[in-house]
């Protein structure tokens, strides 16, 4: 186990703070209430980070897209993660989530479809995270293709094995909780 | 200005983004054909084979296999297609990365962050077609 990122917590709040951003400009549907973060442990499984969708949702089936960022292009060909960035979305909810967002309307019984969209859904979060970063005064990160799945990701996914925090952040739409993302973060350099 | 017989390339491994800049172009009154790709490397098979159909690519970055950013690597060097406008439509909006596409190259057409309006999207490729 290595030295737990200090900086965590900061990035969270650039975290929600781009979501936020994102919705207000995009969505139709506006937060219910202000999101909630909670510092949770990784569950680590061989080296990979455990990423179980059914939890977030009272067991609910849940669709989950998961985003690496890497501290360089040399780093991101070694898949050498120094963040993951994962969003679950309830199954029940992912095609309504993507209307608001000015996307087309998704066909709720087509699998590929709903994996498609919570990737996409994925992709824009986590590159609106990237930017804030990056506003922030952190250096340029390298960001992944999203990989997505149903419920779970069967052999985990990559993380960077100095952290063993990650931060729970819970958005509620319509006045329940309907997104959530997990964020674990190795402590990226500040841009001389 | 491309000919509305050319055809334009999209380059994006999420079927509801290819799918919705056909929807917002088309709804613009866009006449131009789509041809589709998911990866880099599929983007490149199909511009070896069709480049002559082809009039404007827009490309995604973040893709599994080749990149959007290591496919345009690939598109500069080769003079049958280094010309054809590119316009790099992706969810990393920082400058460094914008700086990033256009010294890899220097014709980048256009630079648009996703989500974005159907006015940007116009405004960057009206030139084009």
């Amino acid at each position: 186990m290595g030295k737990q990122n200090p900086e965590l917590e900061q990035f969270a709040n650039l975290l929600v703070q781009g979501v936020k951003g994102l919705f207000k400009e995009r969505g139709e549907i506006s937060f219910s209430k202000e999101p909630v973060l909670k510092r949770q442990q990784i569950t680590e499984y061989e080296g990979r980070m455990r990423v179980d969708g059914m939890i977030k949702f009272d067991n609910e089936p849940t669709y989950v897209a998961a985003v690496n960022y890497y501290a360089s292009a040399v780093e991101m060909q070694k898949k050498k993660a120094l963040g993951t960035l994962v969003v679950y979305v309830q199954q029940e909810y992912v095609p309504k989530l993507i209307r608001s967002l000015q996307y087309p309307a998704i066909d709720d019984e087509d699998e590929k479809a709903m994996l498609d969209s919570i990737g996409t859904l994925g992709n824009i979060i986590a590159g609106r995270f990237k930017s804030e970063v990056s506003a922030a005064g952190y250096i340029e990160l390298e960001m992944s293709a999203f990989n997505t799945f149903r419920n779970s990701a069967p052999t985990g996914i990559e993380f960077c094995f100095s952290e063993y925090e990650l931060f729970e952040a819970a958005f509620d739409l319509e006045g329940k909780k309907r997104l959530v993302i997990d964020l674990s973060m190795g402590v990226v350099p500040k841009r001389r | 200005m491309v000919n509305e017989k050319l055809k334009i390339l999209i380059v994006d491994d999420s079927d509801l983004e290819r799918e919705l800049l056909m929807e917002v172009l088309r709804g613009t009154g866009i006449k131009n054909d789509f041809l589709e790709a998911r990866t880099g490397e599929e983007a490149i098979e199909v511009l070896g084979s069709r480049y002559k159909e082809i009039g404007l690519i827009l490309l995604d970055w973040q893709m599994p296999k080749m990149s959007g950013m290591e496919f345009m690597t690939a598109v500069v060097k080769v003079p049958q297609v280094a010309g054809k406008p590119i316009i790099m439509v992706t969810a990393s909006g920082t400058e460094e990365n914008k700086k990033k596409a256009a010294t890899t190259n220097p014709n980048l057409a256009g630079y648009i962050v996703k989500p974005y309006t159907p006015e940007s999207l116009v405004s960057a490729i009206k030139k084009y077609v």
